[in-house]
């Protein structure tokens, strides 16, 4: 157990002093995902655009009177998506990563914090989508913002661990790309990222009050669109992150020389 | 002091796909390590017993049939694989060319591809730039540098690969097969580079089946087969 923490922060230690190839290697990532197209990284806030415009177009019609549910479908999509792209790329991450794995000594963590930078970046772009669409239906810039970033801040410390956790499992077991791809698909709907919970009893109070997504996306969005503190909703997102860093610690520990001989 | 004492090591991959093997005894093969059953899973042993040492200044080629496990060998010397049993110990900064593709993005240009090289092999921005030149006269490349690496042929990309690993100074230098894909010129003046680096007390070991290349640039041959050490000279 100790010699396996050992390990684990040994090979997180020398990834951090790699810092300069992860970074190096998110920014080559962006760049090659959006090679020869015209607008870049800009497809991805077109994306959010979209997304974000179909829902509010579709459901506002009841909340008519209510603006604040655009603002309520822009932060739960920032965050939604944020949270499914970095699941669903970190399952398949070290098959991606084969050829590095075999072939040079890096510490897995750098892999991790490759596509831990590399999904920061890109939701870096709905999160500038976001903000525009937040000033443009009306709420100006203040104190509560701040509180929002503390949600922001617990979801990218969560970052590494969802990775770590997600890798190891699509490594063990193959099947798993397919079951978590689908599963974050369908998540979609059993997490509040566009229906509002009010107290309906049934489903959607489970999926509310058993989703642990919730709590991220309510970290996040309480503060502005409810303009109250989140503090429940960050202690839940504080113990879950500390279980995930706990289980990613070990499995780095104890699996991380195995991976090479598993892609 | 630059040195690689190997201790009994050996080496099995396991096999997850279900196999059906004909008749024991039948097809054996030459090749290869041993396929063998390990529990209820499939096990190939690439290497086995493998025991020698080499100090500053060694060069040494390893040879052997295909599948004699000259690769897996330097990958366990470079520390990608752990080994299964035995025990290996190494002084010195280890470097290596496996695959020319493996470690360069074929998008980015040569230039591009040198500095992330030398970030992996942990070296800063100012001692990449410092050398930068150096790697790119070596290599003969000239306006190249500046294409993507995929618009390079086997041979350029051989020149790129080798003048990078060679000019960040390792120590101990790992090599699979494939310098044969430089030209006669190039490959003269990759021999020199490796005379450089053995008077620097450094260590070579190269897998080739280049016979002629073994003669000129090693001063030791390791013949390996079946996983095991067959000769020593
Ligand atoms: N990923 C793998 N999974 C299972 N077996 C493997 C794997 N890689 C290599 N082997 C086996 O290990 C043995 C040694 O392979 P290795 O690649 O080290 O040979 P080699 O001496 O480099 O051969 P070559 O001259 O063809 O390059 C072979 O029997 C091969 O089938
Ligand atoms: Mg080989």
């Amino acid at each position: 157990m100790i010699a396996a923490l050992n390990g684990a922060f040994d090979d997180i230690s020398k990834a951090m002093r790699l810092h300069r190839v992860w970074i190096a290697l998110a920014h080559e990532d962006i760049g090659d995902q959006h090679r020869r197209t015209t607008l870049g990284p800009l497809w991805m806030l077109v994306n959010y655009f979209a997304f974000v415009g179909t829902f509010a177009f579709v459901f506002v019609t009841k909340d008519a009177s209510n603006p604040s549910y655009i603002a309520y479908v822009a932060i739960g999509m920032l965050v939604w998506f944020y949270l499914t792209e970095t699941i669903t790329m970190s399952v398949s991450l070290f098959q991606r990563e084969a050829s590095f794995i075999q072939g040079t000594t890096l510490p897995l963590f750098v892999y991790v914090m490759r596509l831990t930078m590399q999904c920061i970046i890109r939701a870096g772009y709905s999160l500038a989508g976001c903000v525009l669409i937040l000033l443009l239906s009306g709420y100006g810039i203040n104190t509560n913002w701040l509180l929002s970033l503390l949600g922001l801040l617990l979801l990218i410390l969560a970052t590494p661990a969802f990775v770590v956790v997600f890798a190891f499992l699509g490594a063990f077991f193959p099947d798993s790309e397919f079951i978590v791809g689908n599963l974050m698909r369908v998540g979609m709907f059993f997490t509040p990222v566009f229906w509002v919970y009010s107290g309906q009893e049934g489903v959607q109070e489970y999926a509310y009050h058993w989703n642990p997504f919730t709590y991220f996306l309510e970290g996040v969005r309480e503060p502005i669109t409810a303009g109250i503190f989140p503090g429940h909703s960050l202690a839940v997102t504080g113990y879950f992150c500390l279980g995930l860093w706990a289980i990613a610690l070990l499995l780095l520990g104890l699996y991380r020389k195995r991976i090479v001989f598993l892609i | 002091m630059t040195s690689i004492t190997l201790n009994n090591v050996s080496l099995v991959y396991r096999l997850f796909e279900k196999l059906t093997l004909s008749a024991p005894g039948r097809r054996r093969s030459a090749l290869g390590g041993n396929i063998a059953k390990s529990g209820t899973k499939q096990v190939v042993q690439a290497l086995d017993g493998v025991s020698f040492e080499l100090k500053a200044g060694d060069r040494l080629g390893l040879v052997g049939p295909n599948g004699a496990g000259k690769t897996t060998l330097l990958k366990v010397l470079y520390g990608i694989y752990q080994p299964s049993g035995g025990t290996i110990s190494i002084a010195g900064k280890v470097d290596a060319l496996f695959n020319i593709h493996i470690g360069f993005r074929p998008e980015a240009t040569g230039r591009r591809n040198i500095v992330l090289r030398g970030l992996i092999s942990g070296w800063t921005a100012a001692e990449i730039e410092e050398k930068m030149e150096e790697i790119i006269d070596f290599s003969e490349l000239g306006d190249f540098i500046d294409l993507p690496f995929k618009a390079y042929s086997q041979g350029m990309a051989a020149r790129l690969a080798f003048a990078a690993a060679t000019t960040l100074e390792p120590e101990i230098l790992l090599m699979d097969e494939w310098i044969g894909a430089g030209d006669a010129s190039f490959q003269e003046k990759a021999k020199r580079r490796m005379d450089e680096l053995a008077e620097k007390a450094g260590i070579i070991v190269l897998a080739s089946h280049d016979d002629a290349l073994i003669q000129r640039v090693c001063t030791k041959k390791l013949t390996l087969r079946g996983g095991r050490v067959e000769s020593l000279a």
